[in-house]
């Protein structure tokens, strides 16, 4: 008798546990919006570019895209698990110099970088592919540098990323046979189009958003907002915080390697402090804890970067670049 | 609200971007893709100032063929990434020649945007080989002298000269500009060791090194002074290290790059003697040639201030090769200019001889002045040219 009752129970249970469980893609379903709003701004940024055929004015939105990808790179990371990365510039010096080994004529890498293997010499791929090696080989630096670093949490863990954001600049800065030392490397051919930044800004939306409302980025996010009681309901949050930083590598990855094909020229410096913070001072106005905040953000900043470009042009006061988001920093 | 503002905010930005494209037949352009503010400023302005003086003598004098040249500038606000913007923007106004930084880091996204729309661009004073067809591509060109040169001049002219046989070399490793220098003086002792000199000893420090004290210990350790110090460093870190290396009572020769040119900072350290700096032209009243003295009036009344070093030649002897290389040409087509400025060799400029050829667009042998300062006080002793050009594997290094 008491058997079948507590059959009859836990069928009873499952039953409504079936009830309340969503129905598949639900989510997704109630939240693909957002991507795709967020796409069709960026989409409208390029076409109203397009139209205008000013040659510095697409250049100025192929860098508001590189940003885009940066900040929602970031956002992936800092956005999620609520630990406030410095490192992660680092990973797109990764990807940006993986995109210079893999892109510049093998000739020109046997003067300037000898020290790099003979493959690698040998090699010379397309931008795109080299653009998604590239992630690969930052989400890998990511695998390895997480592994240890997601064991940290809180002010620990941002002082470790920026000691890894430091080691990586000061690698990258003085191994001169395989990354050119501090000297530029040149050679790495620049594409001009506005229409792969833009699909490489729409894709990393989309990874965003598809990590964040996956099993994982859920997790992840409720360990950021109640820690205790997410370790408690199972989540491992070292794990949780490992799969979004290796994600987020692989953006800034990706980010890296068209910010080396928008100019042309890669140097240590360039992906150092300086991105760092006005990369994340536009996560910050945005709203760190959204993506359509990163996005807004980004557009927004260099909107206005532009916009007190334009109004000191020919009056010099020294304002640079990052002289306005350490304002916005305070 | 934010998405209104956002739109209102883009159209404003394409409508202020999208002027028309002003090239016409009526004139020649030249743009000026340079750091107005920044950093670079400090070396791309007195540059600019040159060219400027040469650009206006042209169209004083009528024009080049029969065309005036306008100039179109844009700021690069010393960043790579405004620099390629800065480049796009003047090609956008018609540029025929853009004239690019100062330093290659800086100047070459701009470089690489002419080079990529086929048009000349112009390093105004990079003395890296990259700085050309290494680094850009063949339509690229500096309008100064490789940094191996001025190595190498120093070298020769100190044991020909002022026969100095023991050489001790001392390499800041902070930039390329540094080890250029290093790389030119390395290619060229051999040839005198086989003539008799020695080097004997060599060492490295940083430019933001506060105190030298360990390189200056192994000096003096030496067991006799050596007779010429061949210091491949620039500001702001050489003026630390010559003080010190005076101080410690070492009163060898002082042999450097055309960096530490100028008078600006020698109260640092008074009474400086036996000190020896490379010039394309000499700024202290002095040059033999009375055009530079001409020059360096003009450029005072333009300005209200005398050059403060000889970076501020090569702006000059810039639109003055690509000038004449256009006379010549009959056309601003980049493919034919490109021919007649490789067809220069030993072209008299004002500022010493030019050479351009197809494999290299930047001087590997050229006539320096030479500048001793004595007791605080520079002044031009002599000049020489290398008895050799420089080769391009000791450029390449």
């Amino acid at each position: 008798m008491g058997a079948a009752a507590s059959l009859a129970n836990s069928t009873a249970a499952s039953a409504a546990a079936a009830e309340r469980k969503p129905a598949r893609f639900a989510l997704a379903r109630r939240t693909i919006l957002t991507p795709v709003l967020l796409s069709l701004l960026l989409l409208a940024i390029a076409l109203i570019t397009v139209m205008t055929g000013s040659r510095p004015f697409n250049q100025t939105v192929i860098d508001v895209f590189v940003r885009v990808i940066l900040v929602v790179g970031l956002y992936i990371f800092i956005g999620n698990s609520g630990v406030l990365s410095f490192g992660h510039i680092g990973f797109t010096c990764l990807g940006a110099y993986a995109a210079a080994w893999l892109t510049i004529n093998p000739m020109m890498k046997r003067g300037s970088l000898p020290g790099l293997p003979e493959w690698l010499l040998a090699t010379r791929l397309p931008y795109w592919q080299s653009a998604v090696l590239a992630a690969l080989f930052a989400a890998l630096a990511a695998l390895i540098f997480g592994r240890v670093l997601m064991r940290l949490s809180g002010i620990a863990a941002s002082i470790a990323t920026f000691a890894m954001l430091a080691m990586i600049n000061t690698v990258y800065s003085n191994w001169e046979s395989v990354t050119g030392a501090t000297s530029s490397v040149v050679g790495i051919p620049i594409v001009r189009t506005i229409w792969p930044y833009l699909i490489g800004a729409v894709v990393a939306v989309f990874i965003a958003w598809a990590h964040a409302i996956s099993r994982s980025g859920l997790a992840l996010r409720a360990a950021r907002d109640e820690p205790t009681a997410a370790a408690a309901s199972g989540v491992d949050i070292p794990r949780e915080r490992l799969v979004a930083f290796v994600v987020s590598g692989a953006i800034m990855g990706l980010g890296g390697a068209l910010m080396a094909h928008s100019i042309g020229v890669v140097t240590p410096d360039t992906f150092y402090l300086g991105l760092t913070f006005i990369t994340l001072s536009m996560l910050v106005v945005g709203g760190m804890g959204s993506l359509s905040g990163g996005v807004v953000g980004v557009v927004l900043l260099s909107a206005l970067i532009q916009g007190l470009r334009w109004l000191e042009a020919g009056v010099s006061l020294g304002e640079s670049t990052f002289a306005l988001p350490k304002g916005f920093r305070k | 609200m934010t998405y209104k503002m956002r739109i209102v905010a883009t159209a404003l930005a394409s409508m202020s971007f999208a002027y028309p494209a002003m090239a016409d037949d009526k004139t020649i352009v030249i743009g000026f893709a340079t750091a107005e503010s920044g950093f670079m400023e400090a070396y791309d302005k007195p540059a600019q100032e040159a060219a400027m003086i040469r650009i206006d003598e042209i169209n004083a004098a009528g024009g080049l063929l029969g065309k005036q040249i306008k100039v179109v500038k844009a700021d690069t606000k010393s960043d790579r990434a405004e620099g390629a913007k800065a480049g796009l923007s003047v090609l956008d106004q018609g540029a025929d020649l853009v004239v690019v930084s100062c330093d290659y880091d800086f100047g070459s996204p701009a470089a690489l945007a002419a080079e990529d729309a086929g048009r000349i661009s112009f390093f105004l004073c990079a003395e890296s080989v990259k700085a050309g067809i290494q680094g850009v591509g063949p339509h690229s060109f500096s309008a100064s002298v490789l940094a191996a040169v001025q190595g190498a001049t120093m070298a020769e002219w100190a044991f020909k000269e002022k026969g100095a046989k023991d050489f001790y070399r001392l390499l800041d490793t902070w930039t390329a500009y540094n080890k250029g220098i290093c790389d030119g003086f390395d290619w060229m002792m051999p040839k005198l060791e086989a003539q008799g000199a020695k080097l004997v000893g060599d060492d490295t420090f940083k430019n933001e090194d506060a105190s030298i004290a360990a390189q200056i210990t192994r000096i003096k350790s030496l067991p006799k002074e050596p007779d010429a110090i061949m210091l491949c460093t620039m500001m702001p870190g050489a003026v630390s290290a010559i003080k010190q290396l005076r101080a410690a009572g070492i009163n060898s020769m002082i042999l450097n790059g055309s960096g530490v040119d100028g008078s600006y900072w020698l109260s640092a350290v008074p009474d400086l003697t036996n000190f020896y700096v490379p010039v394309q032209g000499s700024i202290y009243g002095d040059d033999p040639n009375p055009a530079v003295l001409k020059f360096n009036a003009t450029y005072k009344e333009k300005t209200g201030a005398d050059p403060s070093s000889q970076y501020v030649f090569p702006g000059y002897v810039m639109v003055e090769v690509w000038a004449k290389a256009v006379e010549r040409a009959g056309t601003t087509d980049a493919d034919a200019v490109v021919a007649e400025l490789e067809k220069m060799k030993d072209e008299p400029t004002l500022f010493g001889p030019r050479t351009f050829t197809p494999e290299l667009h930047h001087q590997n042998q050229t006539r320096y002045l030479i500048v001793e300062t004595k007791a605080g006080k520079p002044g031009v002793v002599g000049n020489w040219t290398i008895s050799e050009p420089v080769p391009m594997d000791a450029l390449l290094k």
